[in-house]
């Protein structure tokens, strides 16, 4: 989301919201009020940062941007300062890079977890805050969207968006991986468009900026 | 006390009324009560695949705004005294009805029919809300083409949202030649998906077209294949266990010699 004088960025530490120091405070609430009325349900239950450079802003300021936030299912994580600003990544170069963690060892190994004891079919959308395991296919037309891992113990034929707020580390996994879309945090990508014959189980996780998908066994 | 079918699809052109009218037509064949209500309102067709468009008097919202007894507004069947058309108005739109009326006149149906078949229009608002309203059981009628097969599943999973679990499938106009060259899905693939059971396979035939034009359901024509799938439908409706119909077709000449001279 971005517009004149407000930025949503996701970052290391989780979704940033930039003001415009510029600019009044009231104006500023409305263009947040717009967007967030415009981004539809697509950052629900997302915790956001916020950043009004050196600002400081009144108690009835911030609680009218907690309240228009909370409207939109956001949750308010705090102001910050500038010394609490992601430093902008240096580039490694890419024979450097340390090999991509995996998700336990990452801190979202404990999270809430939603079970899903049937098949999705077409039209049914899964927004969840937590992890989603799915015991049944999820067919096209079908949709998860989590915060942490999607596991489907059948075949994904459908879209899945693990790590939606941001966490890239967060895995898609399917006993048949087959999805129409596949997005894990900020990453997109697709099915080839030949068909493919199932391979056995397998992952899909974000490594060296790109998803790839292994094989599980 | 009888049961009522709803014979939906979501996709459009898939053959909900050629499948209502052979059903019920098949079922009336067998001695069974049964009445057909067209629910698709404004664009009727059921009575026009009957053959009985000309003896329309009053219709179903003639019914359910109490301008007629339901009596009255039956119409017997040419070929069967006992089997009857509630057709649809066809002057009036899908608001003119809805499901709360539509399930009192169902359980009224019920009381009267051993078998009420709903046929249901295609989409899924209101229209699709009323025709399921009444509905004990459902029957979902794809064709083999990725797009009907979508819509299939989103209407089972709708019909699931409303409680009519355990739909039946039908598996519409499949080309076994196409589906033997591997042009078309099979109907394993489509199982696949769907995950229900399956009540029968329509082969693809003229004889549909020539029917429907004709009024006369091919379910009454004994030379007809898809006549055919139809007979061991409404036979499995019934509760007997039927095998599907073979749908092989034998290889051409030339096959069976380059199977002699070992080519393939």
């Amino acid at each position: 989301m971005q517009t004149k004088h407000v930025v949503l960025k996701g970052t290391r530490e989780g979704l940033v919201l930039y003001l415009d120091p510029h600019l009044e405070f009231n104006i500023l609430l409305d263009e947040i009020e717009n967007n967030l009325t415009k981004a539809n349900q697509f950052l629900q239950g997302a915790a956001v940062h916020c950043y009004w450079v050196e600002k400081e802003c009144s108690e009835k300021q911030s609680e009218s941007l907690i309240g228009i936030l909370e409207r939109h299912g956001l949750e308010f994580s705090g102001w910050l300062t500038a010394a609490d600003l992601p430093v902008p990544e240096k580039k490694i170069p890419e024979s450097t890079m340390p090999e991509a963690k995996r998700f336990w060892e990452e801190g979202i190994a404990e999270a809430k977890c939603l079970f899903v004891e049937k098949t999705l079919r077409s039209g049914k959308s899964i927004n969840f805050n937590g992890h989603v395991l799915v015991i049944g296919d999820v067919n096209p037309g079908a949709e998860i969207i989590a915060t942490g891992n999607i596991i489907v113990l059948g075949v994904l034929r459908g879209v899945a968006h693990a790590g939606v707020a941001g966490e890239r580390n967060a895995v898609v996994t399917a006993y048949h991986l087959n999805p129409t879309q596949l997005r894990i945090a900020d990453h997109v990508t697709r099915a080839p468009d030949e068909e493919v014959a199932w391979r056995g189980p397998e992952i899909a996780r974000i490594s060296n900026g790109k998803i790839i998908v292994e094989s599980l066994v | 006390m009888g049961e009522v079918i709803v014979v939906t699809s979501g996709k459009g052109g898939v053959g909900k009324t050629t499948t209502s009218a052979n059903l019920g037509t098949g079922l009336a064949a067998l001695g069974q009560k049964v009445v057909l209500v067209d629910t698709d309102i404004g664009l009727r067709n059921l009575d026009v695949v009957m053959g009985l468009e000309n003896r329309i008097v009053y219709d179903l919202i003639d019914v359910t705004s109490g301008n007629c007894k339901l009596k009255q507004s039956l119409i017997k069947d040419k070929r069967f005294a006992n089997l009857y058309l509630l057709p649809a108005a066809q002057t009036k739109d899908k608001s003119a009805i809805d499901p709360e009326q539509m399930l009192k006149l169902c359980q009224e149906l019920k009381k009267e029919f051993d078998y009420t078949i709903i046929d249901c229009p295609a989409g899924i608002e209101q229209g699709f809300r009323n025709a399921i309203a009444g509905a004990d059981c459902a029957i979902v009628v794809t064709t083999p083409e990725v797009s009907a097969v979508r819509d299939a599943d989103r209407i089972i999973g709708l019909l699931e949202a409303a409680e009519l679990y355990n739909p039946k499938l039908i598996i519409n106009r499949i080309k076994p030649v196409m589906v033997k060259r591997g042009d078309m899905m099979d109907i394993s693939d489509i199982l696949d998906i769907l995950a229900i059971d399956l009540l029968g396979v329509v082969p693809d035939d003229e004889s549909i077209v020539i029917s429907t034009n004709k009024g006369e359901p091919a379910v009454m024509n004994k030379a007809s294949k898809a006549g055919e799938a139809y007979r061991r439908m409404t036979d499995r409706i019934r509760g007997e266990e039927v095998p599907l119909m073979n749908l092989d077709i034998p290889d051409s000449f030339f096959e069976k010699f380059k199977k002699l001279i070992g080519m393939r």
